[in-house]
């Protein structure tokens, strides 16, 4: 049976689900021009970062990033705002290499001054615009869908409503032949020998294995108890005591199925099936990393709430219990707590979180879409020593 | 200034501050920080809203996140009296949020009207990107005309240099970017961009306010006009973006 | 799964605790298949209740996994969180 998908198909055989026009600045000065300038277009999107260049620790990780975030397939076509600089040469390039093909680079020595750079950036963006809306969507796959899994403001109803229920939509999927990729390193430790059991082979078990231990050896090494933030003020408030059990509850949003690889931060799966992503627990970080991992739709599961979305993914919104759903209704797209309450089943919520994929990935608008949420946040190392 | 105390409130905050003409910024910390990154975020939050460019601050949090905005708020009260906080958790969501934190905001402007006063003395921060012939004569003629100075020299963007001058409460900032930076602002500062001669910052020469070459004649005059309230160019394009001081990776 | 009558869920067999799916108050009693408790603290709706005595460094398993360990004994039906509880890695006693 043919998927009943339209997508977006590019040069290199991706596959998008979204058409945006992406404003990215390669420079922290240029963030508020890129802002203004979706803020003006006809409909073009815009991420703003605080990175202005500088070759510190993290160069090559946000070089790496930007790369891969301006080439996800859910992009028409990106515009560059640069200032000239060697490292915004090595973005753009690569981001060539990751299979973007059209683009622009506006080059503020070039144009000389920010002001009319938003000008010309503006008339640009608007023209990808009207052309981007010219393109249709056509037949496409189930390996059109790579999903991310994501989890945020968790409570103790997270890994018995709504994690569960996305692991189920999580592996009608993965079956039929698209990816799901699970990410925050931090939430799977106390849950990652139960992964590493279910990889394809041993060899995928044990990097899931080391890709915690990394991340627990350079936590230890700054002699940081991360209580408060692991878990978070919100997960203990909601129930949660310990790290560990906020893990055993996210690594449900994987569902049962085998795990095919893992891939680091802002990698992007070469075949489909299920990964684990080494990602910060910080959403929008982790966001990020999967933005530049060629994710192109998201699901982000809470118990506590919250507006963020994607410039470039779209971001459905699922909450683990019903006060919190009908508290904030701006933000959720669905609501698992009904499994709680014995109104309906885990398998019957994650049919409706699948269909609820396979809406979106045709088009529909979630909330934080609707809502013109577009948080960004380059994920840094900052002095942490990572041996 | 709409302080949000998280990056998932800073959309929030943003459509606050447009809706009341208030100033606000982008950054991405609050949650998910560890260790000394605790303290020193918070610290630099209090500092942000102690600034004496502030009149008043409206702290908008999440709710769930590491810094809690409620916290935050109380050690603000002690300092200053024109503070208030919301909680998108625990008003209705975005539009809740955003409809309670105009009105909050409108009440602290009301309650608390900034009336212009005399400075008995104007700080300056000098943010040294790149070497400058004059900066000594520089920090010699703003003293004699009655003002402090702060030096600080930046390794390579003026991002961090402008939070470290912040906390040290300079009321305008004199920028040299070095020869490869452009011109940038900050939220709470009228940032002064002193142009080199360099072929990037020529080329761009209207993000600047001034050439070096003409700083020691025109600087009294500059800052006088952008104490009184005439905006830099900086200011009049808007730049949001903080760089707050950072040590360890996220949790 | 559950159905709407129920207080707690208990998520494996093995686990010495279970998670409360209504707000509890002292002196409420559980009732449910072979469980019988009597609940010794206010626990609200998602927070853990001890099903099993726990005495301290126990293991508090959840899932039929552990999950950290007992700072202090816990009784049948107390309040399981932050305060006699501890997870066993990247947390530190408080002293």
């Amino acid at each position: 049976m043919s998927a009943p998908l339209k997508a977006y198909k590019r040069a290199n055989g991706a596959w998008g689900l979204r058409n945006q026009v992406l404003i990215l600045p390669l420079h922290s000065a240029l963030s508020s021009t890129a802002r203004a300038i979706a803020d003006n277009s006809d409909g073009a999107v815009a991420i703003s970062h605080d990175w202005s260049g500088e070759k510190d620790n993290d160069l090559a990780r946000i070089i790496f990033t930007l790369s891969g975030y301006a080439s996800n397939p859910n992009i028409f076509a990106t515009i560059f705002l640069s200032i000239g600089n060697p490292e915004e040469e090595q973005i753009i390039k690569g981001a060539q290499a990751l299979g973007l093909t059209r683009f622009s680079n506006l080059l503020l020595p070039e144009i000389g001054s920010m002001e009319k750079l938003q000008q010309q950036a503006l008339t640009i963006a608007n023209g990808y615009v009207k052309e981007a809306s010219a393109e249709v969507r056509v037949d496409a796959p189930w390996s059109a869908i790579v999903l991310g899994l994501e989890c945020g403001g968790s409570d103790a109803l997270s890994g018995i409503t709504a994690n569960p229920a996305l692991g189920v939509a999580s592996d009608r999927l993965v079956e039929l032949g698209a990816s799901s990729v699970l990410g925050e390193t931090t939430e799977i430790l106390g849950a990652e020998h139960l992964l590493a059991a279910r990889a394809i082979d041993p060899a995928v078990g044990k990097k899931i294995v080391e890709m915690v231990a990394r991340y627990e050896d350079s936590i230890n090494y700054e002699g940081i108890d991360i209580r408060g933030a692991q878990p978070s003020r919100g997960n203990i408030e909601g129930g949660l005591s310990t790290l560990e059990e906020k893990s055993l509850g996210a690594a449900k949003k994987a569902g049962n199925a085998p795990f095919t690889g893992t891939l680091e931060f802002g990698e992007i799966p070469k075949v489909a099936g299920l990964y684990f992503m080494d990602t910060p627990g910080h959403d929008i970080e982790q966001l990020a990393g999967f933005g530049a991992g060629h994710i192109n739709v998201v699901v982000f599961t809470s118990g506590r709430g919250t507006p963020t979305g994607s410039a470039i993914m779209p971001t459905i919104k699922v909450s683990t219990n019903t006060p919190m759903y009908e508290s904030i209704p701006d933000l959720i797209d669905l609501d698992a707590g009904t499994i709680a309450d014995g109104i309906e089943t885990l398998a019957e919520v994650g049919d409706r979180i699948f269909d609820e994929i396979v809406h979106v990935a045709n088009g529909q608008l979630t909330k934080a879409e609707r809502g013109g949420h577009h948080e960004f946040a380059l994920s840094r190392m900052y002095n942490t020593v990572v041996r | 200034m709409i302080l949000p105390t998280v990056i998932c409130s800073t959309h929030v905050s943003r459509r606050i501050a447009a809706e009341v003409g208030a100033v606000t910024f982008a950054h991405q910390h609050g949650c998910a920080i560890i260790g000394d990154d605790v303290a020193g975020i918070d610290n630099f939050f209090v500092s942000l809203a102690d600034h004496p460019n502030v009149s008043s601050v409206l702290a908008v949090g999440l709710g769930c996140e590491t810094i809690q905005s409620q916290e935050l708020s109380a050690k603000l009260l002690g300092r200053n009296k024109s503070t208030q906080y919301r909680i998108i958790q625990e008003s209705g969501g975005v539009e809740g949020t955003v409809a309670a934190g105009v009105k909050a905001a409108r009440e602290l402007s009301e309650a608390f009207p900034s009336a212009p006063a005399a400075v008995a003395k104007l700080r300056i921060g000098l943010d040294l990107g790149r070497e400058v012939d004059s900066a000594a004569t520089l920090e010699q003629l703003l003293k004699d005309e009655g003002c402090e100075v702060v030096v600080a020299r930046s390794e390579s963007s003026s991002a961090e240099t402008f939070s470290k001058l912040s906390q040290e409460n300079v009321h305008i900032i004199i920028s040299f970017p070095s020869d490869s930076q452009p011109a940038s602002g900050f939220p709470l500062i009228p940032v002064i961009n002193v142009a080199g001669t360099g072929v990037l910052h020529q080329a761009i020469r209207g993000d600047f306010d001034i050439d070096e070459s003409a700083l020691l004649s025109g600087i009294v005059q500059l800052l006088t006009d952008v104490a009184t309230g005439t905006e830099t160019v900086a200011e009049k394009s808007k730049s949001g973006e903080i760089r707050a001081p950072r040590v360890v990776r996220s949790a | 799964m559950t159905n709407p009558t129920r207080k707690v869920l208990i998520l494996g067999e093995r686990d010495n605790i279970a998670v409360c799916l209504a707000d509890l108050s002292v002196g409420d009693f559980i009732e449910q298949d072979e469980l019988k408790i009597k609940v010794l603290n206010l626990i609200p709706r998602g927070h853990k209740i001890a099903t099993k005595a726990i005495a301290k460094d126990e293991g508090i398993i959840k899932y039929g996994e552990r999950m950290g360990h007992a700072i202090a004994p816990i009784s049948i039906g107390e309040h399981v969180h932050v305060h006699n509880i501890l997870g066993d890695r990247l947390s530190a006693e408080q002293v």
